[in-house]
């Protein structure tokens, strides 16, 4: 049972959470008992249902808390079942929160949705500004991760939390597959899950990086010059990849850029192996800039990435010029992995009067 | 800190180095994985990158320290 503050009003009681250290410097809604045992309700489990411990405090996520969150996030209970898969995946010890959580770079753990929950659980927006501002459930759904990370995980700035700027990601980083939009499987499917899933993955990474191609169908080369200048975004020579040669990165292809690659004859894996040959750089180049991180490499060049698995590739925003890269980090005793959980809606149970709709 | 913390938990005696600005997050640290009182001793930060000459002057005010922690 999560221990119970008194004040006077809401507004005496916000004021008390930030007092406390425990939002994200925004506005919260005020986690009262009735608002998160409604939001417990919601996920069809027990409160004191353990979903694992939260580095670097080690705190343990059970359902409950896990429910404060999502209050105090803006969550509606819709959204509970994708907030209990994102933080399964993010207390997995193959996502290394803790450190994650303490390094100085600037990373977040990006929640990407796939399978019927994006519609199930809310809505989560996958076209035109799917990263935000002015989709709800992206919102609430990656903010309440965020405040499990401070208040369960114990992340706060500058004392356990010690990335140099942090990045506004960190606010809340959610988008869903435009699956329908899409001309390869949904990103799920090829991680093995089965297309009726509804599946949750998390990569801890940078804020996106736009990259502008204007598509060409007369051109040959179209598809080869696309992928050429996304691997300069995702892995130049500022980046942990060229320097650190671990971690793995995010590639979100609008729709119109999806169709260039697949006219091609791609899919995921070929794009992906594609960009990964295409991130070789030369040796020379790590040999005079990774300072304390320099390694003496036999070949001319080196991968920025170990293996094409270390590249994300899913669909989504709207259609025209943008796709966006994030590259990550790279550190942590798994590389910073991407990691996938599944998202429980068969536990789900509707909350009289408390959905979207 | 955390490599501290794994070689004192295998048995190893272990003293953590920490640079100043890292001083809180180490505290945070120790206390949440139940070692508060793990040795640990402080250095100016930065330390990486200051150069050979800088970084031996800091190893040669510290060193005793470093003894004193084992021994103690």
């Amino acid at each position: 049972m999560s221990a119970l503050l008194e004040e006077a009003s809401e507004e005496a009681a916000l004021e008390r959470l930030h007092a406390l250290d425990c939002t994200d410097g925004l506005p919260v809604v005020v986690p009262t008992p009735e608002r998160v045992d409604r939001m417990v309700l919601a996920s069809g489990l027990d409160a004191d249902l353990a979903l694992g411990e939260m580095g670097p405090a080690m705190g343990v996520a059970t359902v409950e808390k896990v429910a404060v969150a999502a209050v105090m996030a803006g969550c509606l209970p819709d959204h509970m079942p994708v907030v209990v898969g994102a933080v399964r995946a993010a207390v997995d010890p193959m996502f290394d929160l803790g450190d994650m959580q303490g390094t100085t770079h600037c990373l977040a753990p990006l929640v990407i949705v796939n399978g019927p929950a994006r519609q199930g659980c809310g809505g989560v927006a996958s076209g035109f500004g799917a990263l935000g501002p002015g989709h709800r459930a992206n919102a609430a759904i990656g903010r309440a991760l965020r405040l499990c990370m401070i208040n369960i995980g114990g992340g706060r700035p500058g004392v356990s939390d010690m990335a140099l700027h942090g990045h506004p990601g960190k606010f809340t980083y959610c988008l869903a597959e435009a699956e329908e939009h899409s001309p390869f499987p949904p990103l799920h499917v090829s991680r093995g899950y089965r297309a009726e899933d509804s599946v949750v993955t998390l990569v801890g990474c940078e804020a996106p990086h736009s990259v502008i191609y204007s598509d060409d169908a007369d051109d040959p080369e179209n598809a080869e010059k696309l992928l050429h200048v996304l691997s300069i975004g995702v892995a130049n020579l500022a980046t942990n990849h060229a320097i650190l040669r671990h971690g793995t990165a995010v590639v979100v292809l609008n729709p119109t850029h999806a169709d260039v690659l697949a006219k091609a004859n791609m899919n995921r894996e070929t794009v992906a192996k594609r960009l990964w040959e295409l991130t070789h750089l030369p040796a020379a180049d790590h040999d005079r800039y990774a300072g304390g991180f320099r390694r003496p490499l036999e070949a001319e060049t080196y991968p920025a990435f170990g293996s094409p698995d270390q590249l994300v590739i899913l669909v989504a925003g709207g259609t025209g010029l943008y796709s966006m890269v994030m590259p990550s980090w790279g550190g942590g005793a798994h590389n910073n992995c991407a990691v996938s959980a599944r998202v429980e809606l068969d536990q789900f149970c509707e909350v009289p009067g408390a959905s979207a709709a | 800190m955390r490599d501290g913390i794994n070689m004192a938990r295998n048995g190893i005696p272990s003293v953590c180095l920490i640079t100043e600005e890292f001083w809180p997050q180490a505290e945070f640290v120790a206390a949440s994985v139940g070692m508060p009182d793990i040795p640990m001793v402080r250095l100016p930060h930065p330390v990486a990158g200051t150069g050979e000459a800088r970084i031996q002057a800091i190893a040669d005010s510290i060193a005793d320290e470093i003894l004193d922690r084992f021994a103690a």
